[in-house]
């Protein structure tokens, strides 16, 4: 039988287990807005790890940044790990979120804005940035999926299959039961991923003699590509820069993953939600830049540094009932980041635009009704962009890059959220002028090109968004009996709870 | 300074690191020994303060 024939089996293969884990959460979902978006904050740990960790880790993983890897060598590592680096800020923001969101019950990161700041218009800014930037996000999950596909299957199957099947799995999942479905098939997801991954990981390394022949291999085949900036030019510390910045704050910009620090159901579940979280996410980073430095070795000279994985698992060394095994992994990597976002999404909307800004007395069926018809339109939107996307070529239209330019407009809520927690002077009106300032200062920039001083446009949208921030603060009047109250319960609590 | 100042200096120490030992230091090392092995070594040091910071949390009342 053909490799089309055992690619559309394991796929069909996955979309059933994966159901079936949906049908099975679908169970024990309850009623409410807070069980579909939270599930009901009651996660215990290692499904809040699984999960947390398959959001965050996605097709960008072992294909863009294994991509990146391989055109512009070690800077991709340090690049990646400097957002593991950031995730050292859970130590404060974690308890932080977890806290206030059980004593004030809110379901998104931007409801908490909205309280925090007295104002509705922070919650529907943050908002809007998060729907006009995680859009582009989602769609780059959707194109390293078609590639991935079309890759292995050697073109029988075309990229745009490959992206509705992912459509269809996402929104299936996210709509099935809520957070419950989408934190059990990511706890499933996350497992493959990363057990397949080591496992192909393991076999291109024994393919070239081992770790130590791999790495002589690699200092003298290509010994530019260990050093930053490159032979070639590439990771000047602007480029890092611009490039690591909006990773850095990944862990509180993308409500994806913030809104995540809602659900574990103690502060036991924290802990070990944490944990998991950084063994996984280390693990997995080392494991997809070696897999991009092999690709330097076994299939050198690529035109789309996008392919590197696509093509490296159709090379003969890989038995191909791997290949299709690692090429499931990689798709359950980005639909369990997809239909996270697709969740959070929805629930932003249904909360924060549509009962916070159209119909605020809409019921909580209502409300959820919305969210639930939410998902299945940005998902839409999210294939169109992908099917745009995915013919064009360049730096810009490479995974790794344009999922950092989509965290570069979410990074314009960092200043908003650090003043939530942190300084009780912050207010709604510095809040909104610097998220929406700074967005259209990134997207000015993005769309242009345009570097001044060799800045990437988060760079500077962030420099801008901050002193606006700052100083539109501190000129207008601040929610005081609020600043108080919030940040003296928390002040109260972390005392309590040992946090710092 | 207190505990979360502490924690925010060495925090603001590692992404000095970040920059000034790959830039500066390691630069012209082209071997796995050189930036490949420092970034993994400064991303395990941070997780270790991570977790030395987080296992001392404990449950708190609602």
């Amino acid at each position: 039988m053909s490799t089309t024939f055992w690619v559309w089996l394991g796929i069909a293969i996955y979309i059933a287990v994966g159901l079936a884990i949906a049908m099975m959460a679908r169970r024990q979902l309850g009623a409410g807005v807070s069980e579909f978006f939270l599930a009901n904050r009651k996660v215990g740990g290692f499904v809040s790890a699984l999960t947390y960790s398959a959001t965050t880790y996605s097709a960008f993983m072992m294909i863009g940044l294994a991509g990146l890897t391989y055109i512009n060598g070690v800077g991709a590592l340090g690049f990646e790990l400097t957002y593991l680096c950031g995730m050292f800020m859970m130590v404060f923001f974690l308890p932080r979120f977890w806290l206030v969101g059980r004593k004030y019950g809110y379901i998104s990161p931007m409801e908490l804005l909205n309280d925090r700041y007295q104002s509705k218009g922070v919650g529907a800014t943050a908002a809007i940035l998060a729907l006009v930037f995680l859009v582009p996000y989602g769609a780059v999950q959707l194109m390293g999926i078609g590639y991935l596909m079309n890759g292995v299957s050697q073109g029988a199957i075309p990229v745009v299959a490959g992206i509705i099947i992912a459509v269809f799995c996402a929104i299936a999942w996210s709509n099935i039961a809520g957070m419950r479905s989408v934190a059990w098939t990511d706890a499933f997801q996350a497992l493959i991923m990363i057990g397949t991954s080591a496992a192909v990981l393991g076999v291109v390394v024994a393919a070239l003699g081992g770790f130590g022949s791999f790495f002589s291999k690699l200092e003298s085949a290509v010994p530019g590509l260990l050093v930053v900036p490159t032979a070639k030019g590439a990771w000047s510390i602007n480029m890092f820069i611009g490039l690591a910045l909006p990773w850095l704050f990944f862990l509180i910009s993308n409500p994806q993953v913030s809104q995540r620090l809602f659900i574990p159901k103690s502060v036991t579940a924290m802990k070990q939600m944490l944990g998991g979280f950084l063994i996984f996410g280390f693990i997995y980073t080392m494991i997809s830049v070696l897999w991009g430095f092999s690709a330097t070795l076994l299939v050198p000279g690529l035109e789309k540094a996008d392919l590197a994985t696509p093509t490296l698992l159709t090379l003969p060394i890989i038995p191909m009932g791997l290949a299709i095994i690692v090429m499931i992994g990689i798709t359950a990597a980005a639909i369990s980041t997809i239909d996270s976002i697709l969740l959070t999404l929805s629930s932003v909307w249904a909360r924060d635009i549509h009962k916070g800004l159209i119909n605020p007395k809409v019921s909580e069926a209502g409300e959820l009704r919305v969210g639930q018809w939410v998902i299945p339109i940005m998902a839409i939107i999210a294939f169109v962009f992908a099917w745009w996307a995915a013919g064009k070529t360049g730096l810009a239209f490479m995974i790794a890059p344009l999922s950092s330019a989509a965290s570069a407009g979410l990074l314009m809520a960092v200043p908003t959220i650090f003043g939530a927690f942190f300084w009780k002077r912050a207010t709604a009106a510095g809040a909104m002028v610097s998220c929406i300032v700074g967005a259209i200062v990134v997207l000015l920039f993005q769309v242009t090109g345009w570097k001044p001083l060799g800045w990437w446009p988060g760079t500077w949208g962030f420099i801008v968004c901050a002193i606006l921030f700052v100083g539109v603060s501190l000129a207008t009047k601040p929610p005081r009996e609020k600043a108080e109250e919030f940040i003296g319960y928390l002040k109260e609590k972390l005392a309590e709870g040992k946090f710092i | 300074m207190s505990k979360t100042g502490w924690a925010w200096t060495w925090f603001g120490f590692l992404l000095a690191l970040d920059i000034a030992i790959p830039w500066f230091v390691l630069t012209h090392v082209k071997k796995m020994s050189g930036a490949f092995l420092f970034w993994t070594i400064w991303v395990v040091l941070a997780i270790i303060s991570a977790f030395v910071i987080f296992l001392k949390w404990k449950e708190a009342r609602q």
